[in-house]
């Protein structure tokens, strides 16, 4: 091309001019490598075919984006000014400073949840100052240091147990311990994700082996049972009073002590009155059961009508359950766990809404069958080419 | 020191406020209402003049302007016929108030101004506000500010709404049988409460009023995700509705029912491949409606009506008809069900069944029985056709056999909150929990937030849970 000796020099300004810009040029660029391979020799056979990672990167990008678009409120970016009051000439009053700067904020819920997720990222790294920033933005609640209220909750069960020794059911000495190891074995058992079942099957076994020792202390209280039988019915506590079934209840009699002991009492729609050991004393924080038991049923003792329900809860657990801070605004999304992530994901066509049986070549796009594929087509050729 | 002399003037100074401005500040609708101290002197029997509880107004919250640029600020929306176009700006994002630019002009309006329909003296009036759970410190801080500082009522308390359903007779709610003279507890022993709105599904575990904070799940799939995703399923297959997300909603809540056997009813409206005639596509197989869109000069609202096959087809080419009819199959059924699978439309978070479950592995397991025993659900997103039913079978599919778990929703779900909020302020928690303007100004906001932040706390139940 004929400049008449013209040479264009590039500068480091970059113009923004419709259809083409002048760049800067610094060193070797990627883009242009890869348009000018060094060896054009059989370049169409060498150029890579599209790989799964590309089109599972594609996906992956479609989908967030996606569910960006599904999360706004508006399509369009209204800009709604607030309309004047009818009437009223507004006598502007004076705002606090307060008030003025919350106003005048035209932060988003993004925005306010960057913020806060910055003011955690420096609470770890620096203590100190994220502290100093938590008085200024008066947020207190949120500091994860907040004090549970104290409280004497580990001795108080036993306490108030051991004050109240003449309403209770005369029960191995053994109990105020078994329970709690009972508990345990449950609580890792719920913490490896088990069913309920599960957990009651593991307790069980935990306290067969128990039932040796436990089995003399066992005898001599069910001697005294029958003495105090009726205080234990009045004390017995109720695990489930809004149960619709409770018409039908039925009392069971002791069971077996290595039974009993492991299992404990009963379904949600049976109440078992004389296990008052697994309940809170009176001042604790569930309240005690006062009406009266089911009628005994003749079944009862059967062991294949004897139905289970999971230890009771402690009252230090109930205790530091309800003391406990809220979770943060991240905290308390619920994320996927083993089970979601064990199932594969179900696919739908995307132009019909059948089952995606089908996946595209050229974008991994899932479509049902022939018809939907030919739609997808002509929309794939015009986003990603031939 | 300075405290005692501070709580002893109060109690001999102004009694405590006699109105009580209840809000539900949700994020497509305010519930709003007032409860008052019946005077001692009457029986609540005949108290003529003003009755003790005014039931809840629903106040949609936002700024709208409909295609003509005229804009409704909250309950004037009322006047707007034409919903075509219509744009929105709202207050409450993500279930908190974020813009309180736009929520002071609401509430302004419906509240405090001379023709404010629900008018009230803030300082001589207590208010109790519903907010979500987990909210951020810095939202919580400014809506405090605000309340005292901006519209200055004499005292408040900001709790989270969940928990005020509990304040209601549940047990009534679930039928259980019982002697007909009972009189409910309040607050309910131990409930679950899932409550599915506009922005998204919380589950959160109550036990006696008091939420178990740290079982407190959230699903974000809420109505607004589920109007959206409607907009986006029409688009693609018949016409272009992203700028009329007013109708849309409508038809998503006429329309859309909860489905209890997704697969077979996927199956009935598959058009099936090339060439092949389905007998259920063809005669809609008991799933497909008709809706006709509103036109905006005869019809304001949408109608959906039985499936008429041929009908739509003929509409189209506008040989007899001037109705534009929309012919909805699958996206009756395939947009709530993003409540149970959100992973349909590819997001990384479990469904509100498996929602409960990662809810109560938090909790012991003795809870359980009972906390399964009395769900409860509300939220507009429960007003789906079958959606108790499904949440019912999923959930009881997860435990054991020998659970029992039951499922009910109230009533009104949407004023469901409300009526436990209307409850707790005449209950003596309400008493407890509540912060005075002066205690405010003594004490600054961070205190305020955190004794919000503690709940009722602890107490045993000796005395309140007596025979």
């Amino acid at each position: 091309m004929n400049n008449f000796g013209v040479i264009e020099v590039a500068s480091t300004k970059t113009k923004n001019a419709p259809g083409w810009a002048y760049v800067p040029d610094n060193g070797p660029s990627l883009a242009a490598a890869a348009l000018q391979p060094v060896n054009r020799k059989r370049a169409a056979r060498n150029q890579t075919a599209l790989s799964l990672s590309d089109v599972s990167a594609r996906q992956d990008t479609k989908i967030r984006k996606d569910l960006e678009a599904l999360d706004r409120d508006i399509h369009k970016d209204a800009n709604i000014t607030i309309p004047p009051k009818p009437g009223a000439s507004r006598a502007q009053n004076k705002y606090t400073p307060n008030v003025r700067r919350i106003l005048q904020s035209q932060k988003t819920f993004a925005n306010h949840l960057d913020d806060y997720q910055a003011l955690l990222l420096q609470a770890e790294t620096n203590p100190a100052t994220a502290a100093a920033l938590l008085n200024a933005a008066q947020s207190k609640a949120a500091t994860p240091t907040t004090v549970a209220r104290g409280s004497p909750a580990p001795s108080a069960s036993s306490a108030t147990a051991a004050a109240t020794p003449a309403i209770r059911a005369p029960t191995p000495t053994t109990t105020p311990t078994a329970p709690t190891s009972k508990r345990s074995a449950a609580l890792a058992k719920r913490a490896a994700a088990a069913a309920a079942k599960e957990a009651r099957e593991a307790a069980e076994k935990a306290a067969a082996e128990k039932a040796e020792a436990e089995k003399a202390a066992a005898e001599e209280a069910a001697a005294k049972e029958a003495a105090a039988k009726e205080a234990a019915a009045k004390e017995a506590v109720k695990t489930e009073p809004e149960d619709p079934s409770s018409g039908n209840d039925v009392e069971m009699k002791d069971a077996p002590p290595a039974t009993t002991e492991g299992a404990a009492p009963s379904t949600p729609d049976v109440v078992v009155p004389t296990q008052p050991q697994a309940y809170p004393a009176d001042g604790t924080i569930l309240p005690i059961y006062k009406k009266a038991p089911p009628t005994p049923h003749p079944g009862d003792t059967d062991p294949l009508l004897i139905s289970h329900v999971p230890p009771f809860p402690s009252d230090d657990e109930l205790r530091a359950l309800l003391t406990a801070t809220p979770l943060s605004y991240l905290e308390a999304r619920a994320g996927w766990g083993d089970d979601e992530a064990r199932y594969p994901v179900r696919m739908f066509c995307e132009v019909c809404g059948y089952w995606g049986r089908v996946r595209c070549i050229k974008c991994g796009a899932r479509v049902c069958a022939l018809d939907c594929l030919q739609a997808h087509r002509e929309e794939c050729v015009t986003r990603y080419g031939l | 020191m300075a405290g005692g002399a501070k709580a002893k003037r109060r109690s001999a100074g102004p009694a405590p406020p006699a109105t009580t401005l209840v809000i539900d500040n949700g994020a497509n609708t305010i519930k709003a209402g007032f409860v008052r101290d019946v005077p001692e002197g009457q029986s609540e029997g005949n108290n003529d003049q003003q009755p003790a509880v005014d039931g809840p107004r629903i106040i949609p919250n936002f700024i709208a302007r409909d295609r003509h640029r005229r804009t409704f600020v909250g309950s004037e929306f009322e006047k707007c016929k034409d919903f075509g176009e219509m744009a929105f700006r709202r207050p409450v994002e993500k279930g908190f108030i974020v813009n309180w630019e736009v929520q002071k002009e609401i509430w302004e309006r419906e509240f405090f101004d001379t023709k404010a329909p629900q008018k009230c003296d803030p300082s001589e009036t207590r208010l109790i506000l519903a907010e979500q759970p987990n909210s951020l410190p810095a939202l919580q801080a400014h809506c405090d500010q605000m309340v005292y500082e901006e519209f200055g009522f004499a005292s408040y308390y900001r709790g989270i709404g969940p928990s005020f359903n509990a304040y209601q007779d549940i047990q009534g709610i679930f039928r259980t049988p019982r002697a007909p003279d009972t009189v409910p507890q309040l607050p309910a022993e131990v409930i679950l409460l899932i409550d599915s709105g506009y922005s998204h599904t919380t589950v959160t575990p109550i036990l006696q009023g008091r939420p178990l904070q740290p079982a407190i799940r959230r699903l974000d799939v809420g109505g607004r995700l589920m109007t959206n995703y409607l907009t986006r399923l029409l688009s693609v297959r018949h016409f272009d509705m992203r700028n009329d997300p007013y109708i849309v909603n409508e038809m998503k809540e006429s329309a859309c029912y909860v489905s209890l056997d997704f697969k077979g009813d996927l199956e009935k409206t598959w058009k099936g491949t090339r060439g092949e005639r389905r007998q259920d596509y063809l005669t809609g197989g008991g799933i497909a409606k008709d809706y006709v869109l509103p036109d905006s000069h005869t019809r304001f609202h949408g109608v959906v009506r039985d499936y008429e096959p041929g009908v739509s087809a003929r509409a189209r080419k506008g040989a007899i008809s001037t109705e534009d009819i929309l012919t909805l199959r699958s996206e009756r059924f395939v947009v709530p069900e993003l409540l149970f699978n959100p992973s349909d439309i590819g997001m990384r978070q479990p469904g509100i069944a498996d929602l409960v479950m990662q809810s109560l592995s938090v909790v012991p397991i003795g809870l359980w029985p009972s906390l399964l025993a009395n769900i409860v659900v509300v939220g507009g997103n429960s007003l789906f056709e079958g959606f108790v039913q499904r949440l019912q079978t999923e959930i009881a599919q997860r435990m054991p056999d020998s659970c029992t778990v039951r499922v009910v929703r109230p009533e009104d779900p949407i004023t469901s909150t409300w009526h436990g909020a209307a409850n707790f302020a005449r209950h003596e928690h309400a008493a407890k929990l509540v912060v005075t303007k002066q205690e405010y100004e003594e004490h600054g906001s961070g205190w305020v937030a955190h004794k919000f932040a503690m709940g009722l706390g602890v107490d045993t139940c000796k005395g309140a849970c007596g025979p």
